[in-house]
């Protein structure tokens, strides 16, 4: 049955009405118009339904509103600070690391946590850290070169700080 | 959306509102601002070009851009012919009320065919804001020049008016000129072009403009667009093929909070609900799952239908089918020289059925409202979308308006434009705006495939090594039929069969050939085009099967060939690409270094895909105890001629590479007799990153202005199963004649 459940999800406390056995992915996209989060199988298998959950990537589409209470969400459009660009972004714009894009999200959600525990990758673990997610268009290469531009980023953050 | 004459009359905002980057959300039907009265007229110059006071502007056009960046193209090729920044520049695309039908946007001929049309238009354009400017300077035209969306009288550099300025608001509703229809429409054909060796926006890495909002969650895909009163649709598809609905027993569905209703219209089945949740909760109970355990065993109950025929054996049904046999090449005659032969060799190449395997699930959303029908699709072909829906649901095709909204990846014809039929059906039903997309299983399960192909081959070599005779007969079902799903499932069929045909280029100078086809219609499964169609297939049998002749003959497999070829194109992509990659002479088939169980080798092949050239070579391992084949490192040189945009173009390069070496290493639809079996990413396993190449290292050849651009959406994908076939037989000495080349394959033809 739909009930009010309330939804930490970008550092804000939303509320949503819905089934509390339904999946986050639906609540994100279609209660709170978060389309960064995409639907690709439902099965836990492609990951473009990647978010942040309490800092670990996990598959929204598999992640019933029950399980979230009390946890942080974060998604695609939260990971900037605001206007800013988070530097994985930035990266994969500067790579031009996109065809269509739709697995952009898992992609990016899925680097984003594996660079916050492995700051400093190499191409091999960056490579074992996105076996899960697919891309159909074939951007790889490109898409690992902007996650090292990333990583070589946030190294160039820390040696200044 | 808003219409060309809305965007003439607007400020400068409207522009910025509705730019890339803004989440796009739609009035309902009726809402619609400023409604068009009716389709644009491709003779003026109004159809393809609005300047607005603020001096932006906007290019229309009918082609969409399929996630391969010909939309930044083409507003390259816009920007340069008319001197206007790109970045003031906005392109329309597929909107059906105000672009023209330029054809779908398929066959790699988007810059190719709609480029030169846009290029002309755009050259009319630059020459109709001349004669603006004379009247406005009181200045022959001859005194005036444009820079940069300005016009400046010469030696008076003070003297300058923008377009915007000049336009001032009004329609360009000026005769330009245009004959003939879609790919054959030549439009302003008199219109003076600019030397293209003056180019100074085309040839340049422009970035493209969609991917800062695709990179923040900000872009709008088909899949994220909402419509006020929008309900939910998914279908319930038969259980086998071409089962028949027997009953519906919807007890349950009325408890789910949020639904609807079912639509039932024949054997087609849907069910809409207020929420996504709700409407699969409801199409599971019906029998949309994963894994359907009966064809009567859910709510949805179909005949028991068992009529495809075993995986094993589809090949002997495709060659047992009715069609038509083409020539596609004959020369002297091989029988004869078969006769003479000191050598002869056969061989069979063997492919399966294969998928696009979007990675965002067909969606479309549909609004059909008594006579009017309001479409947002990201098909490829929204004029043709628009006239078929208007067969479908009886409603007169002015009264149909589609929007385009791009979509995930299609690489061809998938699933896209057959969600269309269906939220139109259950928006008809229910009387509401209806969002359908498919479940996972749907589309694995339902998208039309890339058929299996069946091809025989026989080369004879005479006692010197030479080559005296060349057969290759293919049997090729349709990689057009274009029947929707949903007709068909009300038995109302819209679209057409359509026949294969023997997709290849055969370019060598054989003495003897016989190079034909056997073209049928649909064997099994829906089958429409795949990025290549047939090619990709034909490719690999005919440059495997000239690697078997090189072998035979002990000589070098690109000496080999290219003492056989006399296009210039095709020898300066092999020599391109032989001198990037450090090509050193040796036979095929001898083999490079093995370290233990893991063998080395090198394999080379090329292509002529309507005149865009490619010739690629691959390092490839074999691991003997395992079977597994890596690919490490790939260079590709590739002639399309002039190119629009250089990284967009190695984007696309790259990506050929990678998707053409999942097709060859992994992928394979398997069914049984009712229905596709491999409904998932399990079933269909496609590459992923651990296992792509080292590098893919490209060549741009013949990118030079007195080369017309070609087109590079599909060419780089036809060779790469010959390409790593050749390879593995170099280093193992082992040849794959059917893919995918997976593991157990593999390990079956080392005897391992």
């Amino acid at each position: 049955m739909a009930q009010s459940i309330t939804l930490n999800v970008n550092g804000k406390e939303r509320t949503v009405q819905a089934d509390e056995q339904s999946m986050l992915l639906y609540a994100l996209r279609d209660n709170l118009g978060l389309h960064g989060p995409k639907f690709g199988c439902g099965l836990s298998e492609c990951g473009a339904c990647t978010v942040l959950m309490d800092g670990k990537a996990v598959h929204s589409c598999v992640t019933p509103l029950s399980a979230v209470r009390g946890r942080k969400i974060v998604t695609l459009e939260g990971l900037g600070g605001g206007s800013e660009l988070h530097p994985l972004q930035q990266a994969f714009i500067d790579e031009q690391a996109a065809q269509c894009g739709y697995c952009l999200n898992g992609v990016i959600m899925t680097a984003k946590a594996f660079l916050d525990t492995h700051p400093h990758p190499t191409r091999d673990q960056i490579k074992q850290a996105l076996d899960g997610t697919l891309c159909r268009c074939g951007t790889h290469m490109r898409m690992v070169r902007a996650i090292e531009r990333a990583s070589r980023h946030e190294s160039t953050q820390e040696g200044q700080a | 959306m808003i219409g060309r004459r809305d965007f003439l009359k607007s400020s400068g905002g409207v522009f910025i509102a509705f730019s890339l980057f803004e989440p796009q959300r739609w009035p309902a039907n009726g809402q619609k601002p400023g409604a068009s009265s009716g389709a644009p007229d491709a003779s003026k110059l109004d159809a393809w070009l609005a300047v607005h006071p603020d001096n932006t502007a906007t290019l229309f056009t009918g082609k969409v851009d399929v996630g391969t960046g010909t939309k930044t193209a083409l507003a390259q090729i816009a920007a340069d012919e008319l001197d206007f920044p790109i970045e003031r520049l906005v392109v329309v695309m597929g909107d059906t009320a105000t672009t023209i039908d330029q054809g779908p946007s398929y066959g790699s001929l988007t810059i190719r065919v709609a480029g030169r049309q846009i290029r002309h238009a755009a050259a009319a354009g630059r020459a109709v804001l001349l004669d603006m400017g004379a009247d406005y300077f009181k200045l022959p035209a001859s005194q005036l020049e444009v820079r940069a969306g300005s016009l400046v009288v010469v030696g008076d550099p003070s003297r300058t008016v923008t377009f915007g300025a000049l336009v001032s608001g009004r329609r360009l509703d000026v005769s330009i000129g245009a004959t003939g229809q879609t790919f054959g429409m030549k439009i302003a054909p008199k219109a003076v072009l600019k030397d293209p060796s003056t180019y100074t926006v085309v040839g340049k890495s422009i970035r493209r403009t969609d991917i800062p909002g695709k990179v923040t969650g900000e872009f709008t895909f088909i899949q994220d667009v909402s419509v006020p009163g929008m309900l939910h649709g998914r279908v319930v598809r038969p259980y086998g093929v071409g089962a028949k609905l027997v009953s519906v027993d919807d007890s349950g569905l009325k408890e789910i909070p949020g639904f609807v209703q079912v639509v039932r219209r024949g054997n087609f089945l849907g069910v809409v609900a207020e929420t996504e949740w709700a409407a699969i909760q409801a199409a599971a109970k019906l029998g949309s799952t994963l894994q359907p355990a009966g064809p009567d065993k859910a709510g949805a109950k179909w005949s028991d239908w068992n009529g495809l025929p075993a995986m094993n054996e589809i090949w002997d049904v495709v060659r047992k089918t009715p069609g038509q046999n083409e020539s596609v090449a004959n020369k002297g005659s091989v029988d004869i020289a078969l006769g003479d032969a000191a050598q002869t060799v056969k061989a069979t190449y063997l492919t399966p059925f294969q998928m696009h395997a979007t990675l965002g699930p067909s969606c479309a959303i549909a609004d059909v409202n008594g006579q009017r029908a309001t479409i947002w699709s990201g098909t490829q072909m929204p004029h043709q979308t628009q006239r078929d829906m208007s067969t479908l649901l009886g409603i007169p095709m002015e009264n149909v308006e589609v929007h385009w909204v791009e979509a995930a990846g299609a690489y061809g014809r998938n699933g896209l434009e057959h969600a269309v039929a269906d939220a139109a059906l259950m928006s008809q039903a229910v009387g509401k705006p209806v969002r359908v997309q498919w479940m996972r299983w749907d589309e694995h399960g339902w998208e039309p495939k890339g058929p299996p192909i069946a091809q025989d081959l026989v080369g004879a070599l005479d006692a010197t090594g030479k080559v005296i005779a060349w057969r290759h007969h293919m049997w090729v079902p349709t990689t057009g039929d274009t029947r929707l799903i949903a007709s068909e499932l009300i038995g109302k069929p819209i679209g057409r069969e359509g026949r294969g045909s023997g997709s290849v280029t055969y370019a060598y100078t054989f003495e003897n050939a016989d190079v034909s086809s056997h073209g049928e219609g649909r064997v099994g499964l829906l089958t429409a085009w795949l990025r290549s169609p047939a090619q990709f297939e034909t490719t690999f049998a005919m440059e495997s099967f000239i690697d078997e002749l090189a072998a035979a003959a002990k000589q070098d497999p690109l000496t080999f060939r290219l003492s056989y070829l006399e296009d210039r194109r095709a020898i300066g992509v092999l020599q391109a690409a032989a001198e990037a990659y450090g090509w050193k002479s040796r036979p095929a088939g001898s083999q490079g270094p093995s370290t233990g169980d893991v063998a080395h080798g090198r394999g080379l092949a090329w292509v002529n895909r309507d005149d865009t050239y490619v010739a690629a070579i691959a390092d490839v391992t074999v691991n003997r105890s395992t079977g597994v084949i890596r690919v490490s490192r790939v260079v590709v040189a590739h002639d399309c001629g002039l190119v629009i945009n250089p990284d967009g173009m190695k984007n696309q390069i790259e990506g050929n590479i990678i998707q053409s070496m999942s097709r060859t290493l992994h992928e394979e639809v398997t069914f049984d007799q009712a229905h596709v079996t491999s409904r998932d990413w399990r079933g269909y396993p496609i590459l992923r990153f651990t296992e792509i190449p080292d590098a893919i290292d490209i060549v741009l050849v013949n990118n030079r202005p007195e080369y017309p651009p070609n087109g590079g959406g599909e060419p780089s994908t036809c060779q790469t199963a010959a390409m790593i076939g050749n390879a593995v037989f170099d280093a193992t000495g082992i040849r794959l004649r059917q893919t995918p080349f997976r593991p157990e394959r593999v390990k079956a033809a080392l005897g391992a």
